[in-house]
């Protein structure tokens, strides 16, 4: 464990290295990403400026749920940035090294660069997501903002369990880059609450592709909304598809290491 | 003119070919689109109209954006970065070509592409979602409209164009052109209408050649800018479109000194 | 004790015949011809504690695909391979600390930030104590002369620099089995020996045990003592380089550089050949013949120098190809 910590930490100072050796282009991805964020933040503001609620939701409510939508967004690319250069590292041969070397494969790919940007970006939403928190519920440790808390954590899981199909696809057939960004496309819609879409689109996002599960049930468990049955769903997806994902990622793994030349 | 007809040519049939990716920049733009869809729909449920939208206005505005995302909004950035990084541009410059009219060929090939894809997605639709629509049945408005889409599409070609060639600067300027992207979306309403913002931010933006883009395109089409005013603008993005076009050509003149310089 | 043992190694692959043209590759959507392509055949070799062993062959002749399976990176078809006891494939993590892979073209330094970055990266997935650490990076900095390629950008150092960082990145966690893979690769002649010393030096010092693959017959002759030779996934020689050379080269070279001019037609007359600037000459001679041939010609010809050379390994290597 605290080996893994210690590449961990070597990786990531030689990423941000790596980015301060050219800081025109990082910063641009850091204005882009802060851009991306403020600038629909800004729009959901402006919103209610004219209306009071939306899908019955207040201000607040509908800012928690963006706010929501963002920390997990975010969390995902920190923990899984290598998976979009996946298919490089496996045409150039950097994952060969990777499977020789006495560390998780898997935990190389994906941690190899760590965006500090990314991190960056997400300290002030964390920040403006506990205001507002503590705003709706001034009492900090209630048992809704410990539900908040662990369906985040959950939907980071779900979203993890994507990224790791997709670097199983990656290393299985050396091609795919695409697939991350359908997730990523797809992601789009989480940026509202899910009962804004309707009652088919809110199925297919709560079953087909669990975006609601990931960005609308953690608020809807800390406003209350949100039944126990619903949230015992939301950790067995989470756990199945984590299940599945590894078991896709070993298979991968033992069918590059049978067939490649 | 017929070599760039034939790059036309050529790069649509690659554009085609390259089908997983076509699919994958479709994919996104139909996640937009339907997000905003859905969020207008219930924004306005109950409500006659928004910000002096009407329900059926901002439904279509909604599915103008996927248009003028597609033929306004795409071009070849990534790709150019790319060529000027790894320094294959230079295989194009020893040829009896102008690279502007190379690339403005190569760009429109794929507006083509993405332009009949977004036509094809709204009509899907508006036939399995049967959506208000406001169409708009004056000759001259459409006129202006598609004058105006076409201005557009020039505006951010060399927009864009501009920012790509950062490129011949820095070693790796993919970071400039993911903030230009990701801030033109919004400043030209490719996310939501301008009138949305406050007052002040909207004025500000008027100052901009960013408006142009996809906010007047589209305003247009639902007839809620007069005609005469109309014309007016197009002048504007015309000029608009003159300075960027010079300035364009200036920094990609530069470059390509500073890149000969260093020798590549 | 061997270091590695492969008995019946073998290795196959699955590939699709693609038909070609567009009907072919539309077919190929929806179905396929699997065909079998052996790439290691039947294979077995011992190599000992501390033994130096060239891998030779044409290229897609399976050397690759043997250091691949050695190092953990593929799981055989079938057969036994046993590295310091371990089964290779299993990848587990005290054999992988043992070991290292350096591949000529592939580099596992970051690009952007200098080498020691990747070196200390290293250190901690190898796990290495400071104190080891810094002596074995002391030891490899002074062995491959890279004090002043450290601090660099990995981008800036020369191909040569690159590939001696390369050679210490690997070597930091003292790995007991080397295997290398073209690691003299685009390299110029100087930067060759120096690499060809380096592990020399490395094998001696350490008791390693290494294996490598070059198409570089100077790498071989200055290193191996033993060679592989592999031809369409065959082990087809197996033993010491030097007998090989006496084995198939039945003729030796005899070079002259003449004292004056002589006529082409006299040089003909003996069955030699002039070289371009025609101030000599050379001739190949079976083995017996050598000295007679050798007196003979000293007694034709106004001679400022003759050498008698061994015919080139290259050639050798040509030679055992065609007859097999």
């Amino acid at each position: 464990m605290r080996k893994y910590f210690r590449v961990w930490w070597k990786m990531s100072s030689m990423s941000l290295m790596a980015q301060i050796s050219h800081p025109l282009g990082s910063l641009g991805f850091l204005l882009g990403k802060i851009v991306r964020v403020v600038f629909f933040f800004a729009f959901i503001i402006a919103i209610f400026q004219h209306v009071k609620s939306l899908a019955g939701y207040s201000l607040e409510e509908t800012a928690l749920f963006f706010l929501t939508f963002n920390i997990v967004d975010i969390s995902a690319q920190i923990l899984f940035r290598g998976i979009y250069n996946a298919r490089r590292a496996v045409t150039e041969g950097d994952f060969d090294f990777y499977l020789i070397q006495p560390c998780s494969a898997l935990f190389r790919l994906s941690l190899t660069t760590f965006d500090f940007l990314d991190a960056l970006t997400l300290l002030p939403v964390l920040w403006v997501t506990l205001e507002i928190l503590h705003h709706l519920s001034p009492s900090a440790f209630s048992l809704h903002s410990f539900l908040y808390f662990l369906l985040t954590i959950n939907a980071v899981a779900i979203a993890s369990s994507f990224h790791i199909f997709v670097a199983g696809l990656a290393v299985r057939t050396q091609e795919l880059e695409n697939t991350i960004w359908i997730y990523r496309d797809i992601m789009f819609m989480g940026r509202f609450p899910s009962g804004v879409y309707g009652p088919m689109f809110q199925f297919f996002l709560t079953f087909i592709i669990p975006i609601a599960v990931m960005t609308t049930f953690p608020v809807r468990a800390f406003l209350g909304l949100l039944s126990w049955k619903w949230m015992a769903y939301s950790f067995f997806l989470s756990t199945m598809l984590l299940g599945l994902s590894f078991w896709f990622w070993e298979k991968s793994v033992r069918q590059y290491t049978s067939s490649s030349s | 003119m017929k070599k760039y007809l034939r790059a036309y040519l050529i790069s649509l049939q690659e554009t085609l070919q390259r089908r997983s990716s076509l699919v994958m920049d479709r994919l996104g733009g139909v996640a937009v689109m339907l997000s905003l869809y859905y969020f207008w729909k219930t924004l306005l449920s109950g409500r006659p109209a928004f910000l002096g939208y009407s329900y059926p206005q901002m439904l279509t505005y909604v599915l103008g954006m996927n248009i003028l995302r597609s033929f306004a909004l795409t071009g070849r950035g990534w790709e150019l970065v790319g060529e000027i990084s790894s320094g294959k541009i230079s295989s194009y410059l020893v040829r009896p070509l102008n690279y502007h009219g190379y690339a403005l060929a190569l760009d429109l090939s794929q507006k083509t592409v993405h332009l009949f894809a977004a036509l094809l997605e709204i009509g899907a639709l508006l036939i399995f979602f049967h959506p208000p629509f406001y169409l708009q049945k004056s000759v001259a408005a459409m006129s202006l409209f598609i004058g105006s889409l076409l201005m557009a599409s020039l505006l951010f070609f060399f927009l864009e164009f501009l920012v790509s060639s950062l490129a011949f600067w820095t070693s790796e300027s993919g970071g400039p052109l993911f903030f230009f992207e990701l801030f033109i979306q919004f400043a030209a309403g490719a996310f939501f209408p301008l009138d949305v913002l406050p007052r002040l931010l909207q004025k500000g933006l008027s100052l901009s050649p960013f408006p142009y883009l996809v906010f007047l395109p589209i305003n247009i089409y639902l007839g809620r800018v007069g005609q005469g005013r109309a014309l007016q603008d197009l002048l504007i993005s015309f000029v608009w479109t003159v300075v960027f076009a010079a300035a364009s050509l200036h920094v990609w003149r530069k470059g390509l000194a500073s890149y000969s310089a260093e020798g590549g | 004790m061997n270091a590695i043992e492969v008995n019946s190694l073998q290795k196959e692959y699955q590939v699709f015949d693609r038909k070609p043209g567009l009907g072919g590759s539309i077919g190929s959507v929806f179905w396929r011809e699997w065909k079998n392509i052996k790439a290691v055949d039947s294979i077995s070799f011992r190599i000992g504690e501390g033994e130096l062993v060239g891998f030779l062959g044409a290229n897609g002749a399976g050397k690759t695909t043997t250091l691949k399976i050695l190092s953990g990176l593929l799981t055989p078809t079938s057969g036994n391979v046993e590295v310091l006891g371990f089964e290779p494939w299993r990848r587990e993590r005290e054999f992988q600390k043992q070991i290292s892979l350096v591949m000529g073209q592939r580099t596992q330094l970051w690009w952007e930030i200098p080498a020691q970055e990747t070196f200390r990266l290293n250190q901690a997935i190898y796990g290495l104590p400071d104190k080891q650490y810094r002596e074995s990076l002391d030891e490899l900095v002074e062995m491959l002369d890279l004090k002043d390629c450290l601090a660099v950008p990995v981008k800036k150092l020369s191909l040569g620099q690159r590939m001696r960082a390369e050679l210490a990145a690997a070597l930091l966690h003292r790995p007991k089995i080397l295997l290398l893979d073209e690691p003299t690769l685009g390299l110029d002649v100087v930067m060759q020996k120096k690499v060809r010393e380096f592990i020399l030096d490395y094998n001696k010092k350490w008791k390693a045990s290494i294996l490598l693959t070059s198409h570089n017959m100077a790498d071989l002759t200055a290193l191996c003592p033993r060679v592989l030779i592999l031809e369409k996934g065959k082990l087809i020689y197996n033993g010491n380089l030097e007998s090989l050379v006496r084995q198939y080269a039945e003729n030796k070279i005899i070079r002259i550089v003449f004292d004056g001019d002589v006529p082409a037609s006299a040089i003909a007359a003996l069955g030699g050949t002039a070289d371009s600037q025609k101030t000599g000459m050379w001739v190949s001679v079976p083995r017996s013949e050598v000295s007679k041939k050798a007196a003979l010609l000293l007694s034709s010809f106004p001679v400022a120098d003759l050498t008698i050379e061994e015919a080139s390994v290259d050639e050798i290597v040509r030679k055992i190809f065609s007859k097999s």
